[in-house]
């Protein structure tokens, strides 16, 4: 039985930020959560595990704070929960996190499949997927809106701007999905009691070879602060339905949206 | 069923009342299964809130001196509106923070009050599984001997219906019957951010020091009242209504509250802060004789909100220290009987040594003096009335008081006969 391990990442919970008078965003009220889209992943590697008689596993990067988390993740159904613990990665970005969760998945061992979502719901750079995979030395599919595991290979629909594309790739393989992909369940009474009793490893940089020199990130956050979306405020005045159709579009045509 | 799917005790919800269960059972070496319907514990709910500390003690001691809480209550008030008149009476006690005893009453807030509690459940050895609805009983005949929760069932030798008010899970018993207006009060409510030292500017507070607030006539005439409390960092400000009364009413609750957030004597309370929360309620207004018939039948205990254990003065409320009180007593009772025909008995029996029902009981006839129409409209008018004639000076010769007085009283309707039948209701049923 190989592993097949869901990243996710630990992130605030958007809803209750808040916007200060000049325009800078509190995020000490903020409450933390599982990346929305990284439910997917851990989903999706729920339902794939199934098939294959594999383990289904989870891993995160986290501070301190993360450690909530585990008993979340694994009411979803994975057998393991596997978490780095470390300060740095609330100032890690894509390089430094996928350094991480990649040496993590080389100690974790006999991995065949890694799920992450196409970008986490704080930042959605896109970046640690691919450096994951890039680090392993092993292929990485994006935009994955549905897969197969078939023996040794993977078959991964992707979804491009206006087609879908059909890839395959031998095992181990970073697999990337999009929300689309399946529909989390949210977990049930007994799967929240299971999720208590199910082990979990806490991993250190140390343990991993890393310290936290090797994590300076690649690149640094200037600045975070919200904007103002101005609406226009027209009001359509045409008496008819007809008239305000008319006026709507010829409106749409002068800002050069159609 | 296997070992796996039963526990010593299930309770449902994560309110005072079920944790506070939880907490004395877990203490005992019990298993316990708190389910929360709310994603966290305190999430949904919604209090004014001040909680009396005496009931934290009871539940375990040290408990007060651990709780997530907010200022401790020195001032008591009572507000009167009328117009944009107001009367505010500000009785400070300085004594209620006094080093040597542990503090009457704090203000609160739910979300961190809840939170900290179902904490320490756990660390009594609670389970605590939130985001989760129980959507009924098993019963084995006229025993209840489970819960069902989606597609999940869950066994216990007891089942601790702390759900709060307008209870499911007793309707579901056969022990309450489904809501009944008038004994229901729908409360709003917006906590609103401030810095500690306006708030403490504001009231006249010294630091950790809190107000607690009750207003009279706000309510357009509607059976209600609102309320304010200061918190460390915040303001709750809402509105208590009479459901039914507002429907005849035709103005919407939100209007209500909106006019009185802005009174001339309440906006400058709230001025420059930010609401971040907004949420509604409701509340057991019924006091004794909204108490159900049975609390429990074999396999089920109601406790706190949905045993109907709130007290309601007027000039305070008190259901946060019922709810923890009645979920002590259940555990004390389960813990004491190993005979389940016995622990229904055994719980009541706790409500009348803890003095909670002896306490219910003797507020009982408040109910009546808070039934009286008048007292949402006519008389905040009439002492609105009697502040404004006493205090104009207008270079005219002064009438004697009793005569200025008593011009006051016909202005606002009010018979001789009304105000002696309401004076007597209030002094016999106080
Ligand atoms: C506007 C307002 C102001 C008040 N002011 C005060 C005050 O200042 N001081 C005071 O002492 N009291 C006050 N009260 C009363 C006080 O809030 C309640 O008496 C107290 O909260 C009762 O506690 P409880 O544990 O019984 O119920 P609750 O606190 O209501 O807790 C019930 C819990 O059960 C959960 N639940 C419900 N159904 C299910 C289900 N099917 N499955 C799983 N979980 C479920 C709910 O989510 C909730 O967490 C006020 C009430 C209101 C509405």
């Amino acid at each position: 039985m190989a592993k097949i391990i869901a990243c996710y990442k630990w992130v605030a919970d958007e809803a209750d930020l808040r916007i200060n008078a000049d325009m800078s965003v509190d995020l000490s009220k903020a409450k933390g959560k599982i990346s929305d889209y990284d439910k997917n992943a851990i989903e999706a590697a729920v339902q794939v595990a199934k098939g294959t008689g594999d383990t289904a596993v989870t891993l995160t990067f986290g501070s301190g704070k993360a450690k909530q988390s585990l008993k979340d993740a694994l009411s979803r159904g994975p057998a393991e929960g596997f978490w780095i613990n470390s300060g740095s990665a609330e100032k890690a970005d894509g390089a430094a996190s996928s350094k991480v969760l990649a040496a993590a998945i080389k100690e974790m061992g006999d991995y065949k499949l890694i799920l992450c979502a196409e970008g986490a719901s704080d930042t959605f750079a896109r970046q640690v997927g691919p450096g994951i995979a890039a680090r392993l030395d092993i292929p990485c599919v994006s935009s994955a809106t549905g897969f197969e595991v078939n023996g040794n290979t993977v078959t991964v629909s992707r979804k491009l701007e206006d087609c879908v594309e059909v890839v395959a790739a031998d095992l181990p393989v970073v697999v990337c999905v999009l929300p689309e992909i399946n529909q989390p369940p949210i977990p049930g009474l007994k799967a929240v009691l299971d999720a208590g009793k199910k082990p979990t490893r806490e991993l250190r940089l140390e343990d991993l070879g890393l310290s936290e020199t090797d994590l300076a990130a690649k690149t640094e956050l200037q600045g975070f602060e919200a904007y103002v979306m101005n609406r226009k405020n027209v009001i359509l005045s045409g008496d008819s339905a007809a008239d305000k159709v008319k006026e709507l579009v010829a409106n749409l045509k002068k800002e050069g949206i159609i | 069923m296997g070992e796996e799917d039963k526990f010593d005790a299930i309770v449902i919800g994560a309110g005072p009342a079920g944790l506070a269960c939880a907490i004395v059972l877990a203490r005992a070496g019990k298993t316990v299964l708190v389910i929360e319907r709310g994603d966290t514990p305190g999430a949904k709910n919604v209090t004014g809130g001040r909680i009396y500390t005496y009931a934290l003690d009871m539940v375990d001691e040290g408990l007060l001196a651990e709780a997530a809480l907010e200022r401790i209550v020195t001032h008591e008030q009572i507000m009167i509106l009328d117009g944009d008149r107001s009367i505010n009476i500000d009785y400070h006690d300085p004594s209620f923070n006094n080093e040597d005893k542990s503090p009457q009453s704090y203000t609160i807030l739910r979300a961190v009050f809840d939170q900290w509690l179902a904490g320490k459940a756990e660390e009594m050895g609670a389970m605590v599984a939130c985001g989760i609805k129980v959507d009924g009983l098993i019963q084995n005949g006229e025993k209840v001997v489970g819960v069902v929760a989606g597609e999940d069932e869950m066994f216990a030798d007891i089942v601790i219906a702390a759900d709060g008010v307008n209870s499911l899970i007793a309707q579901e018993a056969g022990l309450i019957k489904d809501i009944q207006a008038h004994m229901v009060g729908v409360g709003i409510k917006e906590v609103i951010e401030l810095p500690p030292t306006t708030i403490e500017a504001r009231f006249n507070l010294n630091e950790d020091e809190g107000a607690a607030r009750m207003i009279l006539g706000c309510t357009e005439g509607i059976h209600g009242g609102g309320f304010l409390y200061t918190n460390k960092e915040s303001i709750s400000l809402g509105c208590v209504f009479m459901p039914q009364e507002i429907l005849q009413h035709g103005k919407q609750v939100h209007d209500i509250f909106q006019e009185l957030k802005m009174h001339p004597s309440i906006y400058p309370l709230i001025q420059d802060g930010e609401t971040v929360e907004y949420s509604a309620h409701l509340v057991s207004e019924a006091g004794y004789r909204g108490i159900p018939g049975k609390l429990y039948k074999e396999g089920l205990l109601l406790v706190g909100d949905s045993a109907g254990l709130v007290i309601n003065t007027g000039y305070s409320i008190r259901g946060i220290d019922l709810a923890l009180l009645s979920g002590a007593a259940a555990a004390k009772a389960i813990i004491a009987e190993t005979d389940p025909i016995k622990v229904g008995p055994a719980y009541l029996a706790e409500l009348e040594k803890t003095l909670l029902m002896p306490a219910m009981k003797s507020t009982d006839g408040y109910h009546d003096v808070l039934e009286i129409p008048r007292i949402y409209s006519n008389y905040p008018q009439l002492a609105i009335g009697v502040m404004q004639t006493l205090y104009t000076v207008d270079g005219q010769i002064p009438k004697s008081i009793k005569k200025q007085i008593m011009a006051v009283v016909k202005d606002s309707g009010l018979s001789a006969w009304q105000l002696l039948k309401d004076g007597l209701k209030g002094v016999g049923s106080i």
